[in-house]
């Protein structure tokens, strides 16, 4: 047991998993910006990152690491909220280029705004878990306090997910008024506040992961510190499916733990090349994700 | 009436081009130089002649667009020679990405798709042409510049060969993964690339002999090597757009076109789907290598981590700014990418910013992005768009 747990392979498990949870929940908060308002939202990584710069940059050093938390989250919702409002809301029903000229066009302001005020230097913020690796008979497994506090938060967020959209009323409400917006509005279902609930929700789940990245010590926040991850988020999403939910976090689970291989057993050059040839292989043979079930367009 | 018409305007060209050519020999200090400023004058004046004749016009477009892009290029190859090595430099930095901005331009306007990875093609081309010329330096420019498309356009082929099934999102998506994959490309095969570093072209391109006698100017060897490159630069510029032209009115232009508005519609009236979008896919990566071989010629080096996502972003927004799917939008976002640097360090000296602050080094970042927004919200087609509507709405009232 103790030299398998301690073994080459297991600890590129572990340590894949702990970053695969991150793509998961980033393609996760892709999907549900996809499935409410049908738009693949590019700063979907910049919106939660400048959360988290109000949160954790301004209040993590007065009121502490839980706190600046929480601040992050209001900040991130509200992000969230207002641009539905007042960005996105003029693209609905525009050519499939608008929205994604415009979410580029966003990322590259809020990432220009965040360094012309923050700085590109990385920010780092006292965080209560150890990144120390822990020890079995002498020998370290690939986990530590922080990567099971990633673990474990996303394994909460993905779960309050899912009942919030299969027990809820309100998850029957955004469910409707994604699928069928006429029907629901007939229903007395108030889909353009389900719309903006689509995007506070996706950035909520975002801003969760953009303080679980941040907040290694080492790498710290910086104004790009989504872009990679969001690149790997997105080969997630797209891989799974826009659509699937459960697609998003299996097929992240499964990128994280080939891509640490990959880069273990490879070198750091192979696994950008590697992970652009899975998207590329899978998109070939299921165009709309290995876990949607393949539907009709209508024309 | 309209042959009288006619008559009328050979009658004002001829006299346009004699009054012109008077001037030159009157103004210019030596023969050489009034030979060369009537010759550009006159055939300016006869190939706008040429354009602006409503029966040349409708019945050899091809005509019209060869006169228009040899008018154009003319002039600019005239202006080189004036200009400083600084202008000239800009020049060709601009001309060379309105190139790549014509290839995503077609992709986009044309058929609908939506390249974030155009900045990794040019990489491509810029890297192709530089590791060819260390191979074989004997190879003329032409045959290099060629063999650069070439690996653009099998480049494009090998992620176009996916884009066939994919729609809007997933391919910019994929594109995007593209462009973030490059970096990891080039170091992957740093004995070739020069990883980060980068290469040196082994030998400077100088102009021909012939030339230089021509234009004996007192200036030094390094204006006349910077203009030499310019006029390079123009020359392929101008066939690049000339052959663009045709292109997109020709059969696959208009199949592409009803492609990007109804797809459907296109395949049920006989238009290879896959095929046609594959095709667009391989021009334009194919022109973003051109675009990426001239900067490599221009610099004598090239610097891979120029060709980064950011890249990619700036030829996006330079190509909304401008208007997709119009070739006079690629050549506005080539002139407003010659200047921009230009325009935002007089900015940030007008409103006394620091130049080194953190603000004034996002500057470029932020105005871009803000109009990036602003022009999809509010003016989807960009400058070009706008202007064209302003005409139609002009020549709407006075007509009838």
């Amino acid at each position: 047991m103790d030299p398998f747990l301690t073994s080459r392979i297991m600890s590129d498990v572990l340590s894949g998993v702990t970053n695969g949870v991150i793509y998961g929940l980033v393609a996760l908060s892709l999907v549900l910006v996809w499935r409410s308002t049908r738009i693949l939202n590019f700063a979907q990584g910049a919106m939660p990152m400048l959360a988290t710069y109000l949160g954790m940059v301004i209040f993590s050093s007065h009121l502490g690491y839980w706190a600046s938390v929480a601040i992050s989250m209001v900040a991130g919702f509200a992000i969230g909220g207002v641009t539905e409002r007042v960005l996105v809301r003029h693209l609905y029903g525009k050519p499939e280029l608008n929205p994604i000229v415009v979410m580029v066009g966003f990322l590259i302001v809020l990432e220009g705004v965040a360094a012309a005020i923050w700085s590109t230097q990385p920010r780092s913020f006292p965080n209560p878990f150890s990144t120390i690796d822990w020890q079995l008979g002498g020998k370290p497994i690939a986990l530590s306090d922080f990567s099971v506090y990633k673990i474990v938060t996303a394994v909460i967020v993905m779960t309050v997910v899912a009942v919030l959209f299969r027990y809820t009323k309100l998850g029957l409400q955004l469910r409707a008024s994604a699928l069928a917006p006429e029907v629901s509005r007939l229903l007395g279902v108030r889909v353009s506040r389900m719309l903006t609930l689509g995007w506070v929700l996706s950035m909520g789940v975002g801003t969760i992961t953009t303080v679980l990245v941040a907040s290694n010590f080492f790498t710290g926040l910086t104004p790009q510190v989504m872009d990679g991850v969001f690149a790997f988020g997105f080969i997630a999403a797209a891989v799974g499916g826009l659509d699937s939910p459960v697609g998003a976090i299996i097929s992240g689970l499964c990128i994280g733990v080939i891509l640490q291989f990959v880069g273990d057993y490879l070198n750091s050059n192979a696994i950008l090349l590697v992970a652009l040839a899975i998207l590329i292989v899978s998109l070939m043979i299921r165009p709309n994700g290995l876990f949607t079930k393949s539907s009709a367009r209508r024309v | 009436m309209n042959l009288l018409f006619e008559r009328r305007r050979i009658i004002l060209t001829v006299g346009a081009i004699v009054v012109a050519v008077a001037i030159a020999a009157l103004a210019a200090s030596t023969t050489r130089d009034a030979v060369a400023i009537s010759v550009a004058i006159a055939l300016v004046i006869a190939g706008v002649a040429a354009i602006t004749s409503k029966g040349v016009r409708a019945t050899h477009p091809v005509f019209t667009r060869a006169a228009l892009t040899v008018t154009v290029v003319v002039a600019s190859l005239v202006g080189t020679f004036y200009f400083s090595p600084t202008t000239n430099f800009n020049l060709a930095v601009g001309a060379a990405m309105s190139i790549v901005l014509l290839g995503l331009s077609f992709l986009t306007g044309a058929s609908g798709q939506i390249s974030l990875g155009n900045g990794a093609f040019m990489g491509v081309g810029a890297l192709i042409m530089a590791i060819w010329a260390n191979h074989h330096a004997t190879t003329p420019i032409a045959i290099t510049l060629l063999i650069a498309v070439a690996g653009g356009a099998v480049t494009g082929l090998l992620l176009g060969l996916p884009a066939t099934r994919l729609r809007g999102p997933y391919l910019a998506g994929m594109t995007l993964a593209f462009a973030f994959a490059f970096t990891a490309i080039v170091n992957s095969f740093s004995s070739w690339t020069g990883g980060d570093a980068g290469l040196q072209l082994p030998n400077a391109a100088t102009p021909p002999h012939w030339l230089v006698s021509l234009f004996t100017s007192p200036t030094s060897l390094f204006a006349t090597n910077t203009m030499w490159l310019t006029d390079i630069t123009i020359v392929v510029t101008g066939v690049a757009f000339f052959l663009m032209a045709n292109l997109f009115s020709s059969r696959m232009g208009r199949a592409m076109r009803l492609i990007r508005d109804n797809d459907v519609a296109a395949e049920l009236v006989g238009v290879a789907l896959p095929r046609t979008r594959v095709i667009a896919f391989i021009v334009s990566s194919a022109y973003a290598a051109l675009g990426g071989a001239l900067w490599t010629l221009i610099n004598n080096s090239v610097s891979p981590p120029t060709y980064s996502f950011a890249l990619s972003i700036t030829i996006l927004s330079l190509l909304v700014i401008g208007g997709i799917g119009t070739i006079p939008g690629a050549l506005i976002g080539g002139i407003i990418y010659a200047y921009s640097a230009s325009v935002i360090s007089w900015i940030t000296s007008q409103t006394g910013l620091n130049p080194q602050g953190n603000f004034a080094s996002q500057l470029n970042g932020i105005i871009f992005g803000g109009l990036l927004i602003l022009t999809m919200i509010f003016a989807p087609m960009g400058i070009a768009g706008a202007v064209r509507r302003l005409w139609i709405r002009r020549h709407a009232r006075s007509s009838p």
